[in-house]
């Protein structure tokens, strides 16, 4: 280890005086072998809970969709943007950005979809 | 304004008796931790870890936090990114969560065989009991801490600022986060989670987004754009627009307030070094140099041509000198005398005499004429050469004849490549001949000259064309009229002529007998089939050849003329040709003009990033329909007392917008007031230093053998009392 990093302590040191059980006494292989459940699993595990609906747990403090009517902006200026194509589903703002917009490569195009989460994912 | 962490390790950890709470605010951005009652958390750093290799050990080791970018080049950074115990703002990777906690530790100074102070910990609204209870036991079973508090970092900044009187006792606390987004009621001081509110939306989100457009906008400064870069300019000139729209068409005018309010970043650039003409010393210079090695090279040349001559001439007397030495031998020791000098015979001897002395005449430079000369009389000679040829076959051995078959095809050979040199030399006359016409014509009258080159030009022009056009169309062209059945498009025109030939050749006296053949010229049908695919091919190409020679000439001797393009495949012409061109100061800046208030744009409408949800406005709005207290008076109270903390509400421009937002939501009229906190960053924090400083903190907390006996239940419903 460089005399730099050392002095630095970048480094997590492995064993600490206040543990009871060192990471390496827990993890004997370096990584975990517990697969940690994600936050939807989570979640679905509390929902079968069946407690009353009535009280608050994380999936009942959710906010409602939007009711305002959805703002239509220019993808890739950020102006109003009233018109859209229909070929890469783009929004443009005007003739000038229409034709930057047609001649986007494919990627860009779902770049910028993937902005607004419209883009097309296979999986 | 860009935060910097602290992560010195402290030094006065035992100063603490074991009742001090350790008060750690477990954010999804940055982890804050210190002791209960002091004012400023004792260290800060990112809520993230890196598991890189170190590049000659090969461990892995872990690195907690932001560090210095330039002391990570001595690890293997590709396959570890930054990573985070959080999902959204509810931990789930506990054993990263377990790096952190002993990186915190470890720098508060703890020593010791545990942590022998209680724990007040932050997590999010409505935690679900799975986290909440893996956290309790980690803290309990490794850390060995002897009792634990879980409390809303949101709700602890509210009751800070409320002693401080920003805020009163009922009120809404909004917290856009770094993940998400909350809207908590206060009533009587104490948060109502029924009429919570959550978005997912948060500083994460504004940065991606503002990062992802800046990358698409700029792509070759791609690389320049890092989280922590685009982070900085996000708190740095980002701001929330009273009205986007608005903002969005003075952008789109481009008038000159857009002018004051467009950033512009410029990248380090380096203008390439002007290369200045190169003076007349560097002229004179290299000059000088060049002759110089020119002058070396010639020596050296002239010097091995002066030794090969010496040795060429070396050579050559001592063949003569042989050959007189020969001719002073008698008949009977020559093959002796020959023996012993190496050659064969007396022809040998002179042959390689003969060929010595050309050399050297060679290496003497002398003209071409006497080389041609010499060549002939050396090929007259041939004849001596092939003495068999002329011999009948008969008198000859099987050797022999061998031996002549040899010497006739050498000799043909030789004959052939005469008259072909003949044949060229007469055509390198000829053409100098038409040039020299050529120029006479064109001195005598311009004019003239030039018309008939333009004339002929455009008839080469066309006809090249046309060639050109009759082969692509020959391939598209109706299939009806040609000949075959499916197969006229793939036959360009060549070949369906033919194949007309060939059909109306065979059908077209079928009538009568099949006299085809009966004259002469039937036969010559073949030839121009056979050769109707060659001829067309050689003819253009000898057209093109013809058309670039008088384009060329016409562009050396006519000022006013202008060679038409070359017909090229249509393209759709939407892509132009890049323009090269040097690169200037403008190409390494990087403009934030509209984006500056597009990106914290989301946090109002998340559904320009996709998210379907209510933005910060509307939340407010559902937070108090959600309360359903059917009491105007407690809305109103409710409104007129609204909090925002947590680091996205540093943005400027968002009280007002929010404000606004509100009004068009409560009824007209009704009391509206927007208060920041103190300290939007750190208040969480400093919020739940005091609470954990007060004496009635004890009873809030709860311990292992709380956690162990009363069960999973108990814990789920286990809430703090803000108030104490």
């Amino acid at each position: 280890m460089e005399a730099e990093v050392i002095k630095a302590e970048l480094v997590l040191p492995t064993h600490m005086s206040f543990k009871r059980i060192q990471m390496y006494g827990k993890y004997p292989k370096g990584q975990s072998k517990v697969r940690w459940k994600q936050l939807k699993q989570i979640l679905q595990a509390e929902i079968c809970q069946n407690y009353s609906p009535d009280e608050p747990n994380y999936v009942n403090i959710e906010s409602p969709p939007s009711m305002q009517p959805c703002k239509r902006i220019c993808d890739i200026t950020g102006f109003e943007a009233p018109y859209h194509d229909p070929r890469t589903n783009l929004r443009y703002a005007n003739a000038d950005v229409f034709k930057l917009v047609r001649s986007l490569p494919n990627e860009y195009v779902q770049r910028y979809l993937a902005l607004r989460k419209a883009a097309v994912v296979l999986r | 304004m860009p935060f910097i962490s602290k992560i010195q390790r402290q030094t006065d950890y035992n100063r603490f008796p074991s009742s001090t709470p350790i008060v750690i605010d477990n954010g999804a951005s940055y982890f804050r931790i210190g002791w209960a009652g002091e004012t400023e958390p004792r260290v800060i750093f990112r809520n993230i870890v890196q598991r890189p290799r170190h590049k000659s050990t090969g461990e892995t080791v872990t690195v907690v936090g932001d560090h210095d970018t330039a002391l990570l080049k001595h690890f293997d950074c590709t396959r570890s990114g930054p990573r985070s115990a959080f999902d959204s703002n509810v931990v789930f990777q506990f054993e990263i969560m377990e790096y952190i906690l002993d990186f915190a530790f470890d720098r508060l100074g703890a020593n010791g065989s545990r942590i022998d102070h209680p724990i007040l910990i932050t997590e999010c609204v409505c935690n679900p009991v799975q986290s909440r209870s893996k956290m309790a036991e980690l803290l309990f079973e490794t850390y060995g801490v002897p009792s634990v508090a879980f409390g809303v970092d949101a709700a602890f900044s509210y009751k800070y600022n409320q002693q401080r009187g920003i805020c009163q006792k009922d009120g809404l606390a909004i917290c856009p986060g770094f993940t998400t987004t909350h809207v908590i009621p206060f009533v009587d001081g104490e948060p109502v989670n029924r009429g919570c509110c959550r978005t997912n939306i948060g500083g994460y989100h504004v940065t991606d987004n503002l990062k992802q457009l800046l990358s698409l906008k700029y792509p070759h400064h791609m690389a320049r754009f890092t989280w922590e870069k685009i982070e900085d300019l996000k708190m740095e000139h980002c701001y929330i627009a009273p009205d986007y729209a608005l903002e969005a068409r003075l952008f789109q005018k481009g008038s000159k307030e857009a002018e004051d309010k467009t950033r512009c970043w410029q990248l380090p650039w380096v203008p390439p070094p002007i290369e200045e003409p190169p003076s007349e010393e560097e002229i004179a210079r290299k000059a000088a140099i060049k002759e110089r090695q020119g002058q070396r090279l010639r020596e050296m040349a002239e010097a091995k041509r002066s030794s090969r001559i010496n040795e060429l001439e070396n050579q050559l007397h001592g063949l003569e000198f042989l050959l007189q030495q020969l001719a002073q031998v008698e008949e009977e020791e020559i093959s002796s005398f020959l023996s012993k000098t190496g050659y064969v015979s007396k022809q040998e001897i002179e042959s390689t005499l003969t060929k010595v002395s050309q050399s050297l005449r060679k290496a003497k430079g002398e003209s071409k004429v006497e080389q041609a000369e010499n060549e002939e009389k050396a090929d007259s000679s041939t004849s001596d050469k092939y003495p068999l040829i002329n011999v009948p076959d008969n008198m000859l051995t099987p050797e022999q004849l061998k031996e002549k078959k040899r010497q006739i095809f050498l000799k043909t050979t030789t004959e052939g490549r005469q008259r072909a040199k003949q044949k060229r030399f007469e055509e390198e006359l000829e053409r100098e001949k038409k040039t020299r016409e050529d120029e006479e014509r064109r001195l005598e009258n311009p004019e003239l000259y030039l018309e008939q080159m333009r004339t002929k030009y455009k008839d080469l022009y066309e006809k090249v064309e046309q060639r050109k056009r009759l082969k692509i169309n020959g391939g598209h062209a109706n299939g009806n009229s040609s000949g075959g059945v499916g197969r006229g498009e793939r036959l360009n025109a060549a070949q369906r002529e033919r194949m007309r030939l060939l059909t109306t050749a065979a059908f077209d006296r079928g009538k009568g007998e099949d006299n085809f053949g009966a004259k002469d010229e039937d036969w010559q049908l073949y030839k121009l089939m056979s050769k109707d695919n060659d001829d067309d091919d050689d003819g253009s190409d000898e057209d093109e050849a013809e058309l670039a020679r008088v384009c060329s000439r016409l562009q050396a001797i006519d000022p006013t003329f202008v060679p038409k393009p070359e017909p090229t495949p249509s393209q759709a012409a939407t892509t132009e040709v890049p323009r090269v061109r040097p690169l200037t100061k403008e190409d390494f800046q990087v403009v934030l003009g509209v984006e500056r208030c597009r990106c914290p744009e989301i946090l109002f409408h998340p559904n320009l990033v996709g998210i379907d949800q209510a933005g910060l406005d509307e939340m407010t709005g559902a937070s108090i329909r959600r309360l359903a207290s059917k009491n105007e008076a407690l809305e109103d109270r409710l409104t007129s007392s609204i909090f925002m903390t947590g680091g996205c509400s540093l943005f400027p421009g968002i009280n007002e917008r929010l404000e606004a937002g509100i009004r068009m939501l409560r009824p007209c009229g009704s009391p509206i007031k927007v208060a920041r906190a103190l300290d939007p960053v750190l208040d969480a924090w400093r919020g739940a230093s005091a609470y954990a400083a007060n004496l009635q903190f004890q009873q809030q907390t709860f311990s292992r053998v709380d956690y162990y006996e009363k069960g999973e239940d108990w814990l789920r419903r286990y809430q703090l009392r803000y108030t104490l």
